[in-house]
């Protein structure tokens, strides 16, 4: 199977209304086998697990690749100087190894993307006036969230939409004028950001003593978390801030889940409460594991989380994260990383040693 | 049933507030109650223990403290004490480690506690240790006297069992009153330990203070920290930059950050008769306590050109691993233990290009790498790396740019090498070397982390060699 097929068929699939579990279920198998052929680092490693397209009958059998692996394995079935894009991971994390994922042709990522966006967090809008708070593509090309926003700004946002983070930082006089704009105009606005961007802001307009109160309808998207570059703080307290600051119900808060080793992203409803209740399209589904043996942990135990990406149909479809979390109705709380604990007793654990070797 | 960690000399137990912290390893459900304290409580406590350490401990000899310490240690060791008893019963259910595990370690960990090895503690650091009870003639001339701190800080962490026995018992040696903070994860063994000294001594119910915060609170830190004259404090690096960061600087801070510590195993240890054997001792370390101890291997270096080769020897310890985990199985895991040994065992196959094998569950684990730079931490809980060597001189300088890291080697060995290898590998940062299977079981007054146990405590006070003789032109029968 070549991949103008795949890719044909990946479009029809996400364009669909729904899919059930066989039609997932094909699809999924259809692309173990393909990156199984076309990949020889993901064969060997699906090999030295005993899994083959002979003996995987379930996308649950898939064998999950770890994040870890996307910095050292090339994880492509095209040749890796023809990519069209290679979205790397921020390398902010320990060691400067960055994970990639190889894109050779976007059409389908950005097709995932805007299904989703568009009935996740559009709130039954084509466009709406909005702005990134991110670098432009331009500025972070190896970006996957870079990308994302873009693609918002781009195909969902009203004449005048852009980006208010240049290479100096935040253009926070602009932000105070489209806010304002915003507030004159009475027509929905969306402040589309990396979650420590947001943090920045709520800071500086505390500071200044600000506050807006945005239209009815407008919409805050918040991604990543906030990574060591703002506070850091407890999930109530930062969409509290958000609402206050803005006028933004926290229902009207979405944080999407995303990561460089998926094409698709997982949304919440809102954070009315937290932890929010986030779930993925037809074309992706989250399973909670034990990490060692790959199982799913019985509903309402903390495991790990695995998700399985039909979109990824270049890399995998299947990765496990280092992300904790917890099966609930509707779809997965996430719980913040899993692994990295401290050792129990005096010992070092990894995190540590790579710290202090670092400054040894 | 509800235990209460702590003792609080000086306080109404009824007047404080409490919290509970929940243990439920070993199908067990135990509460155990800690005080909440202020700043004006750890304050009152402190001068009571100031002030009853002056009256009571600071006046024994030595030789008295050794004997309370060993009557603690005595009824330990008897399984029938009721002490004893709640040790065996409750700290399963409080750590996770295995009972059968816990049972022996302690016994053979409180032996190292017992009169002649407590001499022994003393005579590491004092030449005489009547010094500890007044003026003995210096080398240099003239006299001097050690005296130990009227309040001793120590804030323990982890839960390996017991550990806090070791500042306990040093601090007690140099006659200093306790205010330790015992950690979450295991806030029962100190006070036990203190409680049962005073009942063998009720003098030293006030000398001796036991309690808890939340780790990081500054409050309670800051106030026991400015009351103290010397400060033991126990974690990893953050942590300690933390605590250090609220000590008054005219406070002597103690830090034991954490640790890795790695073995050695040469070819004259992997013959036919001896190599399976050499295997069992390597696994043992590498699973009491499920490698949290400073001192517990993380990689083990093996010698080609034996009778077994180093990829052999990896067989033999997962065997003897397996066999372990059968007679003292490891302790439940976290989701976030075990994220950190799947992420450990991928990043071993996948970035390390080692091959690992483990069982299903992750009870145990051992990558091998034939050739590689070799030095890195495990995965903890009973993982670790098996790296071939052409010749073990090699390894010292592979971990020498951890210097600041490292701790026990555990060497299997001929004399000759052993003497060579420790001295290499201590001039590359190595403060410990151990026998095979003894790493985990330092003996008594041992250097802990290359530093002296209680001189390091104690304020030397002298009288200059010519204040004797100037006194002596002062005496009523000067001529």
């Amino acid at each position: 199977m070549n991949q103008d097929v795949i890719v044909s068929g990946l479009l029809d699939f996400i364009s669909a209304d729904g899919a059930d579990d066989a039609a997932f279920n094909d699809m999924a198998l259809t692309l173990f086998a393909y990156q199984f052929e076309n990949n020889a680092p993901f064969q060997k490693f699906a090999r030295a697990r005993g899994k083959t397209p002979r003996t995987v009958k379930s996308w649950t059998d898939i064998p999950a690749v770890p994040i870890n692996a996307f910095k050292t394995m090339d994880l492509t079935c095209t040749p890796i100087a023809e990519a069209e894009a290679v979205f790397m991971t921020s390398g902010t994390t320990l060691g400067s190894v960055r994970g990639k994922s190889y894109h050779p042709v976007l059409d389908v990522y950005d097709a995932s993307m805007r299904r989703n966006f568009r009935d996740r967090f559009m709130g039954g809008r084509d466009r709406m006036r909005m702005d990134i708070l991110f670098p432009s593509p331009a500025l972070m090309p190896n970006s996957s969230l870079a990308h994302y926003l873009n693609l918002a700004a781009k195909d969902f946002g009203l004449h005048g939409s852009g980006h208010l983070v240049c290479a100096r930082g935040i253009e926070f006089s602009r932000l105070y004028e489209n806010l304002a704009e915003a507030e004159r105009t009475g027509a929905p606005y969306a402040l589309l950001g990396a979650s420590f961007s947001l943090v920045h802001v709520l800071d500086e307009m505390a500071r200044i003593g600000h506050r807006v109160q945005l239209p009815p309808g407008s919409r805050i998207l918040d991604t990543g978390g906030f990574k060591g570059q703002s506070r850091e703080l407890e999930p109530d307290e930062f969409y509290d801030g958000l609402a206050e600051a803005f006028g933004v119900p926290r229902s009207h808060c979405i944080n999407m889940y995303g990561m460089t080793e998926l094409s698709s992203q997982f949304y919440d409803h809102g954070n009315a409460a937290c932890p929010s209740v986030k779930s993925g399209p037809h074309w992706l589904r989250a399973r909670v594991v034990n990490p060692l043996t790959g199982a799913s942990v019985p509903d309402g135990e903390t495991g790990v989380l695995a998700h399985t990406d039909l979109a990824h149909f270049n890399i995998c479809t299947t990765i496990l994260t280092e992300d904790a979390g917890i099966a609930v109705d509707g779809g997965f709380q996430l719980l913040g990383r899993a692994a990295g604990n401290a050792a129990q007793g005096c010992s070092m654990a990894i995190d540590e040693f790579l710290k202090a070797a670092g400054a040894a | 049933m509800a235990e209460r960690a702590c003792h609080l000399p000086g306080l109404n137990p009824d007047a404080l507030q409490w919290e509970t912290l929940r243990f439920d390893q070993a199908g067990r459900d135990i509460s155990v109650q800690v005080p909440v304290l202020t700043t004006a409580d750890m304050g009152a406590m402190a001068a009571h223990v100031r002030a009853h350490t002056g009256q009571y401990l600071a006046q024994y000899p030595v030789a008295r403290v050794i004997d309370i310490i060993d009557r603690a240690i005595a009824r330990l060791l008897d399984r029938t004490d009721p002490y004893r008893r709640r040790m065996e019963d409750l700290l399963p259910a409080i750590t996770g480690y295995d009972r059968e595990m816990l049972r022996l370690g302690l016994t053979e960990y409180l032996k190292s506690f017992r009169k002649p090895e407590l001499k022994r503690f003393l005579a590491e650091d004092f030449p005489n240790p009547a010094i500890l009870d007044d003026f003995q003639p210096l080398p240099k001339g003239g006299y001097g006297r050690a005296f130990g701190p009227e309040v001793l800080a120590h804030i323990w962490a982890g839960n390996v069992p017991g550990l806090p026995l070791w500042s306990l018992v040093s601090g007690l040696l140099v006659k200093s009153g306790t205010i330790g903070k015992v950690p979450s994860a295991e806030p029962m063994f100190a006070t036990w330990f203190a409680e049962l000294l005073a009942e063998i001594e009720p003098e030293l119910a006030d000398c001796i203070a036991i309690a808890w915060w939340k780790g990081g609170t500054e409050e309670a830190e800051t106030a026991l920290l400015s009351e103290a004259d010397v400060a033991f404090a126990f974690g990893g690096n953050e942590a300690l930059a933390e605590i250090q960061s609220r000590a008054p600087i005219t406070t002597r801070f103690l830090a034991y950050g954490h640790k890795v510590s790695f073995s050695l195993i040469g070819r004259e240890a992997l013959d036919a008769a001896k190599a399976s054997a050499t295997a069992k001792l390597a696994a043992y370390d590498v699973a009491r306590y499920d490698q949290q101890g400073c001192y517990s291997p993380h990689v083990i270096f093996v010698e080609a050109g034996g009778g077994a080769a180093p990829r052999q020897f990896a067989q033999y310890l997962a065997h003897e691993l397996a066999a372990l985990e059968r007679k003292f199985p490891r302790r439940p895991l976290s989701i976030s233990e075990a994220a950190s040994i799947a992420a450990w065992r991928n990043a071993e196959e996948i970035s390390a290009g080692a091959d690992v094998v483990g069982d299903a569950d992750g009870a145990w684990s051992v990558s091998f790498l034939e050739s590689a730079d070799g030095f890195g931490p495990s995965g903890l809980n009973r993982t670790v790396r098996v790296v071939a060597v052409d010749d073990l001189a090699s390894v010292p300088a592979r971990a020498a740019p951890y210097k600041r890291l490292l701790q026990t080697v555990g060497i299997a060995a001929a004399p000759e090498r052993l003497f060579l290898l420790s001295e290499a590998l201590g001039a590359a940062g190595v403060t410990r070397i151990a026998a095979l299977g003894d790493m985990t079981a330092p003996e008594a007054g041992w250097h802990h982390d290359g530093r002296y146990n209680l001189s390091d405590l104690v304020r030397i006070v002298e009288i200059d060699g010519r204040a004797q003789a100037a006194a002596d032109r002062l005496a009523p029968y000067a001529d």
